[in-house]
């Protein structure tokens, strides 16, 4: 029977090309006392991940560190914990991890601390026995101020606006608009907060509820979205309704998401941090704290090009978001 | 020359089985050259903590491929069982011990549901386990509204999926004693003999006198119990128990027991087989994650390892099924030539 010997030779042909291919990278094998810093996204084929890795990358090259950059592929839940076990048996160390299911990971990020890794979360938070530091791309109130100071200036500080947000028991929308309706009292008595109306981020169903707000409120200056699929859906209706430039439109979203209706002019502009500044702090607090520069219970930490930074409490924040418009808004592809 | 030397080295060759261990001594070889601590102690406890939920699926999806039945269930059943045990443990205040034997009693339970349809009613078992894959993870997902989990087990619960005993991660052991159980089922029990035979020829096993019904469903009701024991060894492992435990974990177990060298339409086919052919992707998947000094399109292979193992492990299963009818039309097309 020849049917061995052709699975050998199968084996071995699929091989070469692939071993041909191969090229042995630059860094060596981790001679010398290089950092190796370990960056886990939620998952890999997101964009808004592909952008942090950008940042991430650019930190590690500063810094002379070895950047590992891998993450799950598809919903296993049971791929980011794999992924980090994998890391602590190589002896990574430091890792830096967006948490897709915050209690699992936490098993496996608890072990890496006992095994004497460096942990920092960023984007989305592990529980905080698991990881000394969470980078922190933006507070509950740094979000709802960024979003209502914007529609403030683009309506002269006065008249009426509406949210759109995600469905009405979204805990971190509720967290945003309360920030909003806070800064409203404090800062802009002239005004107004005449509807919240959820769209269950379905763009659709924002562009229809928008079109009603615009009905039962002729006087509606702006249209706040506190949810992603919301500003495109809240842009379309205004656009329809013809009242581009008339009726504002802001809202929290990607820039590629929204780049059609800013460009136009329907959207003004949208609130999102700099999602590739978040992959290079993370990786610089990682190493920070790797070199003991940086401490638990620090008030400040120096980012390099991000310059100095707040922290609060166990929390490194990214700072105010950024505002994405006409003018900017080529420069971003997340 | 030695002829009968020669004929049977080509004969121990030819064996499947043996074809799968060079593959894994190849894998072995390349990746303890290329790869960084491959051959560590942890990592290769990590080969086998992170893989025994689909070698448990596989040894047990191998009796029902026997049969000439296929079990598309299983994933969808570690979601129900985990979700169930959650709810046992939190909810119900039961010690993880007691809501470790109700969930797989609950695997049991769905098992036989599957058992019931195909073996009772002889409904196709492709399109049964199909919809009961849907049932069992959307019952999952109702249990939870989609959203909740269940954490904080004692540490005493967790060591089973995190803990070294004797050498090894302590579910190891339990998938170890699966294994030597099954094994003696399909192999040395005239009961487990009969998968074969049902794979080979429902029809005439049944005039041979074998109970096809009870053969069948005994395939079916084991299967649905071994992912219940996966769904707990998998909570153990993560501290976390969803709706989304097992995902996907169906076609890599079927994987697994195809290029394990079991026939898709019954009849052929050995546990040792599944064994090598779980161990052989297992390695694969882990391995590729340890080749960081080297590069491909610009990254380093460590940072596409689940792509590239996905790339690989098609291959290896295609190569291994296209081997027999390619040599079978290169084998007539030079007795063509000859004439």
């Amino acid at each position: 029977m020849k049917r061995s010997r052709f699975l050998c030779s199968l084996a071995v042909l699929c091989a070469v090309p692939f071993l041909g291919a191969c090229k042995k990278s630059e860094s060596g094998a981790g001679g010398g006392k290089k950092l190796t810093i370990a960056f886990l996204p939620k998952s890999k084929g997101n964009q808004y991940f592909v952008t942090c890795e950008r940042g991430a990358r650019a930190a590690a090259n500063e810094l002379g560190a070895e950047l590992l950059f891998d993450g799950p592929t598809n919903s296993d839940p049971a791929k980011q914990n794999e992924i980090v076990e994998n890391w602590i048996s190589l002896g990574v160390d430091v890792i830096a991890a967006a948490c897709e299911n915050k209690e699992g990971l936490s098993t496996a990020l608890r072990k890496a601390q006992a095994a004497g890794i460096k942990v920092v979360t960023y984007d989305a938070d592990a529980q905080p026995d698991a990881r000394t530091f969470f980078v922190n791309q933006a507070t509950e109130k740094g979000i709802g101020d960024a979003l209502l100071d914007n529609a403030a200036k683009l309506v002269g500080d006065e008249g009426e606006f509406a949210i759109i947000t995600a469905n009405l028991t979204a805990a971190n929308q509720n967290a945003w608009i309360a920030a909003i309706k806070a800064r409203q009292a404090e800062k802009y008595p002239k005004m107004k907060l005449v509807d919240i109306k959820p769209c269950d981020d379905l763009k659709d169903k924002a562009q229809q509820e928008t079109t009603n707000l615009l009905g039962a409120h002729p006087n509606l200056k702006a249209v706040i979205s506190v949810c992603s699929p919301g500003v495109p859906g809240a842009a379309e209706a205004v656009k329809q309704a013809g009242k581009t430039g008339t009726v504002k439109v802001v809202g929290l979203g990607l820039p590629s998401e929204n780049k059609a209706y800013v460009k136009e002019g329907v959207t003004q502009l949208v609130i999102l941090w700099k999602v590739e500044d978040l992959g290079y702090l993370a990786i610089k607090a990682g190493a920070a704290l790797a070199d003991g520069s940086l401490k638990p219970g620090a008030s400040e930490f120096n980012a390099g090009k991000l310059g100095t930074l707040k922290v609060e409490g166990d929390n490194i924040l990214l700072g105010t978001p950024f505002a994405f418009t006409k003018e900017n808004i080529d420069q971003f592809d997340f | 020359m030695t002829a009968s030397k020669t004929t049977s080295l080509k004969a121990i060759l030819a064996r499947h089985e043996v074809v799968l261990l060079l593959v894994i001594a190849v894998e072995v070889l390349l990746f303890s050259t290329l790869g960084r601590r491959f051959l560590d102690g942890s990592n290769v406890s990590n080969i086998f903590r992170h893989s025994v939920e689909i070698g448990l699926l596989a040894l047990v999806m191998t009796p029902v491929i026997l049969t000439g039945g296929i079990d598309l269930s299983v994933g969808s059943m570690m979601g129900l069982c985990a979700v169930c045990f959650g709810i046992f443990v939190k909810e119900a205040q039961l010690s993880p011990l007691v809501a470790g034997f109700l969930s797989v009693g609950i695997g049991t339970i769905g098992g036989g549901l599957n058992a019931f349809l195909i073996a009772r009613l002889k409904l196709p078992p492709l399109i049964v386990t199909l919809g009961t894959f849907s049932l069992f993870r959307g019952l999952a997902e109702a249990l939870t509204k989609g959203s909740k989990s269940y954490s904080a087990f004692p540490d005493s619960f967790l060591a089973l999926g995190n803990s070294q005993v004797a050498g090894l991660p302590a579910q190891v052991w339990i998938f170890l004693v699966v294994a030597l159980g099954i094994y003696v089922l399909v192999h040395h029990t005239t009961f487990g003999r009969s998968f074969r035979a049902i794979g080979f020829s429902p029809e005439g096993s049944r005039y041979a006198g074998l109970s096809v019904e009870k053969n069948v469903s005994l395939a079916y009701v084991l299967a649905g119990a071994v992912a219940g024991l996966a769904a707990v060894i998998f909570v153990a492992r993560l501290g976390e128990a969803r709706a989304n435990a097992g995902i996907g974990y169906e076609l890599l177990a079927i994987t697994a027991v195809v290029l394990g060298g079991t026939s898709i339409f019954g009849g052929s086919g050995t546990v040792i087989g599944t064994l090598l052919g779980y161990v052989a992707v297992a390695v694969l998947n882990n391995g590729l994650k340890r080749v960081m000094d080297f590069q491909l399109l610009d990254r380093k292979i460590s940072d596409m390892a689940s792509e590239l193992s996905g790339v690989l492990t098609g291959l290896l299963l295609i190569a291994a099924l296209a081997v027999t009818p390619l040599l079978r039309i290169l084998a007539s097309r030079r007795s063509r030539s000859q004439n």
